[in-house]
């Protein structure tokens, strides 16, 4: 089981790697003017390549079909984070029962008695 | 107008910025190694591995619950908006040191197994359906790849690329990555130790990132609920070429700029070209300048003045009882307002 989840991890980067080649070498170009020329920063950018390559491909995609700066219009001012408050609460709940269940739940208890070994006289 | 991409953006405040937190974090370390041993059970002593790998695990947790922290607190005040324009920085400094926590426990746990080590670090407990002895390996290694991939995709580059929304729902994560660290911690290290001190400041830490939330949560659904018209201050509060930032909603801020003596335009507080915020800029020609990368804007319709082509969202203005009054809903991007001409203070030419 380890073994094929790294063997497939493996690929995945693998894949990445090519991917990363690709998007560094030729797309950056096209769909950046920023980038244009800008040469040392395009190292930086491999980890995140290799990590999120199948969404780095689609926005790529996306952008040489749109063909325009602005894809987004008025919605960068209002970024749409409604799930940034029900992820927030989410964790709000989750967190103290963690902490509290964690501590109820203790291997060796707070307040554990030492083990009798011996039967105290009676 | 652009700005070519640099591998890092270095200002003197970041300098200083960077500088501290990595103090901080050296000091932890140092204080954690000298006093952590004493904490673990007299029974079980553990050694210097073990150790460091613990310091530099709790360091990143407590790091992370420092950035979390950062959100919710300038939302309920403005003065802490300054750290939070920096925390890209101080994310990646998390993740290397997670990297070095996780280097540690591949080092040593599984140093000896007779297998591939990373093999074995997945393999070696596969208990998930027990609440105690729960293979903490996977919850850290899951909240681990997410602080890779925010780290890796914080560069300026990504949030263009990705767009802001697409780019702020994907480092939404960090909510989850913080949910797996509070179980990775709560049935690990929490398990291991006698001595409440820990106990103590992991709790105290995690319990602070949600009630911080909650309280920014409940005081934006307060604040978002006053109508068409929200009250900004009074016209004389402004200095001049300055400008007032207000929350108009979760994430929507409006900056109120008052030049020539008694002209008063608001427009959007957020960048057109990374969400910088407007309102710390100064008024340079006529034109509201962004303090990151120097973009400006006209106060006047929002418009960067030709060639350029980047345009924000305007807000109408009143002055009502002697306040100023922001519309509760923005102008579309470039929409022009007259500036709102407040008599009885003073004109500078
Ligand atoms: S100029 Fe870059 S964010 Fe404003």
């Amino acid at each position: 089981m380890a073994a094929d989840l790294i063997w497939a991890v493996q690929i995945y980067l693998g894949l990445g790697a090519v991917a990363a080649l690709g998007f560094l070498g030729i797309g950056l170009d096209r769909i950046d003017e920023n980038a244009r020329g800008a040469w040392v920063f395009r190292p930086f950018l491999i980890p995140g390549i290799l990590l999120i390559w199948p969404l780095v491909l689609f926005r790529w995609w996306q952008l040489e079909r749109a063909d325009t700066e602005d894809t987004e219009g008025q919605g960068r001012f209002r970024p749409p984070l409604l799930w940034q408050p029900r992820l927030a609460l989410l964790l709000a709940v989750a967190v103290p029962v963690m902490i509290l269940g964690a501590m109820v739940l203790r291997q060796d208890g707070p307040n554990e008695a030492p083990a009798q070994l011996i039967e105290p006289a009676q | 107008m652009s700005v070519k991409y640099t591998p890092v953006q270095w200002n003197p405040n970041k300098w200083v910025y960077d500088a501290v937190l990595l103090a901080i974090v050296a000091i932890y370390i140092s204080v954690f190694l000298r006093l952590g041993a004493a904490e673990a059970d007299v029974s079980r002593p553990i050694d210097g591995a073990v150790l460091r790998m613990r310091a530099f695990g709790t360091c990143a947790f407590f790091m992370l619950s420092a950035i979390l922290c950062i959100g919710p607190l300038a939302r309920l005040d403005d003065r802490f908006l300054p750290i939070l324009y920096n925390r890209r920085h101080f994310g990646v400094l998390t993740a290397i040191v997670a990297w070095t926590h996780a280097t540690y426990v591949y080092n040593w746990y599984f140093n000896f197994s007779q297998i591939n080590r990373l093999e074995a670090l997945l393999s070696s407990n596969t208990a998930f359906g027990q609440i105690l002895g729960f293979p903490i390996e996977a919850l850290g290694v899951f909240a681990f790849v997410i602080l890779l991939i925010l780290a890796a995709t914080s560069h300026d580059f990504w949030l263009s690329f990705l767009g802001a929304p697409l780019w702020k729902r994907l480092h939404l994560l960090i909510y989850l990555a913080y949910g797996a660290l509070v179980a990775h911690v709560a049935l690990g290290y929490l398990q291991d130790t006698e001595n409440p001190t820990f106990a103590l400041l992991f709790s105290a830490a995690a319990l602070g990132v949600v009630g911080l939330h909650v309280a920014a949560w409940q005081v934006g659904r307060m604040r978002s609920a006053k109508g068409e018209w929200v009250a900004v201050c009074a016209p004389g509060d402004i200095a001049e070429g300055r400008a007032r930032i207000v929350q108009l909603g979760p994430k929507e801020r409006v900056a109120i700029f008052r030049y020539d003596g008694n002209r008063f335009s608001a427009i959007s507080n957020a960048c057109a070209h990374q969400n910088g915020p407007l309102g710390e800029g100064r008024i340079l020609d006529g034109c509201v300048t962004c303090p990151w990368h120097g973009f400006q804007y006209r106060m006047a319709d929002g418009c960067a003045p030709a060639p350029f082509t980047e345009k924000v969202p305007t807000y109408d203005l009143r002055l009502e009882d002697g306040q100023l009054m922001v519309q509760r809903h923005a102008n579309p991007p470039g929409t022009a307002v007259d500036p709102l001409a407040v008599t009885g203070m003073e004109a500078t030419p």
